[in-house]
């Protein structure tokens, strides 16, 4: 079966949009702490211009929402759309994964 | 008191603040001390480093032109622009292609289409000149109140920005056109540097075609203008709008004839051929949205 077409953004492990919403998934983070938490989930260090561009993005388009704040440092928080998208997104990822290994003979390598 | 002046926070270093020009105006409302913040941390009390700043300038960037696409998208809604996106910014190319065009020496038996062709350009660029003047006389008193209140404050940005893009474009057209001075019409076709040149000189026109173009739009938003003024906006928008395809295809004929090539000769005449129908459909929309705008309002 074919994987769905995902929004742009959430199509290639990557995409900064996806780390940001994996990131967010166990908790609200403002910029510096996602950025930080991203190079160590995902080795990929991401400028504070890709970053905000993807925040941008990702709020216009009802996936995450800021939090209210005394501080400069704004936190976001996932919604429960930013959640069912991330979860699309890593469900259509799983099945390539998984596609991939067991052609490989790695069948069990995947949980 | 702005977040930034509150006890506590943290603005040490001016080139970190300066970092948030490259962001349009309504984005740097909306995230700039947070942005800001960010930059910070990640600086930890150091200069900014070139990586930061690219990162930052090509994030503004892409923010400006995005900016710039939502403003169109308005822009065609409510029909205060004239002409669709993709004629003006191809205009842009044709401009830059003309000095090149000048150069070449016409085949005899072609010398009439050409002529023909360049005598149709000349004029359907005075008319769509004349209908912009039109047009821009049309909102002249609402635009006087807008400035007399105020608001050059609000659009001066956008068109120094405008302004500079078209000054940087001029520099670049009139190298272009001195460099063509100096070689044939076969060397310029021949030539990947004046290829190049022609290149780099149309994103820079199209680049301030889109600044006015936004900065006219950022303007419009402001003007009150009368439903009567809005129905006549519409109507030159549509006649401005098919102007600019006729030019195009007659650019078209007159390119066929400086190369002598038939297929460009059918592809421009095919075009104006097609253009007959959709004109005449294009201005009974205008024509019919002017006076539903007009009967909306006396209701």
């Amino acid at each position: 079966m074919a994987p769905n077409r995902q929004p742009a953004g959430l199509r290639r492990p990557n995409d900064p949009p996806l780390l940001i919403l994996v990131s967010l998934a166990d908790g609200p983070k403002h910029g510096h702490a996602l950025a930080k938490d991203i190079e160590g989930f995902a080795g990929v260090k991401l400028g504070p211009g890709a970053l905000y561009g993807a925040i941008t993005r990702l709020e216009e388009r009802g996936l995450i929402e800021p939090l209210g704040s005394d501080d400069r440092r704004r936190p976001y928080r996932i919604t429960s759309s930013g959640s069912a998208a991330l979860a699309g997104a890593l469900a259509d990822m799983r099945r390539v994964a998984k596609a991939g290994l067991a052609r490989l003979g790695l069948d069990g390598s995947l949980a | 008191m702005t977040p930034a002046e509150e006890p506590g926070s943290r603005r040490e270093d001016p080139a970190v603040g300066k970092l948030l020009r490259w962001y349009p105006r309504q984005w740097r409302e909306r995230y700039g001390e947070e942005f800001l913040a960010m930059v910070e941390d990640t600086l930890d009390g150091r200069r900014p480093t070139m990586r930061l700043r690219l990162s930052v300038a090509w994030g503004g960037l892409r923010e400006r032109g995005r900016q710039a696409a939502v403003d169109w998208k308005e822009a065609a809604k409510r029909h205060d622009v004239y002409g669709r996106r993709w004629m003006i910014y191809v205009i842009g190319f044709f401009v830059t292609t003309l000095p090149a065009d000048f150069r070449a020496s016409l085949p005899p038996a072609r010398a009439w289409q050409a002529t023909a062709a360049l005598g149709a350009l000349a004029a359907f660029a005075a008319f769509i000149g004349a209908a912009v003047v039109a047009g821009g006389l049309a909102a002249l008193p609402a635009m006087v109140r807008f400035l007399r209140g105020g608001g050059w404050r609000t659009i001066r940005r956008r068109v120094a920005w405008a302004a500079g893009a078209t000054a940087v474009a001029g520099g670049m057209l009139t190298g272009l056109v001195l460099a063509s001075r100096s070689q044939t019409f076969a060397q310029l076709n021949e030539s990947w540097a004046y290829l190049l040149g022609v290149i780099v000189t149309s994103l820079a026109l199209m680049v301030a075609i889109g600044l006015w173009i936004s900065a006219a739009v950022a303007t419009a938003r402001h003007l009150h203008l009368s439903p009567r003024v809005r129905a006549a906006q519409m109507m030159l928008g549509a006649v401005t709008s098919i102007a600019v395809s006729v030019m195009l295809a007659v650019n078209i004929i007159w390119w066929s004839a400086i190369q002598s090539s038939v297929l460009l000769l059918l592809l421009g005449t095919t075009g104006l051929a097609v253009l007959i129908p959709a004109a005449t459909m294009k201005m009974r929309r205008a024509v019919r949205s002017g006076k539903r705008l007009r009967r909306t309002v006396t209701r």
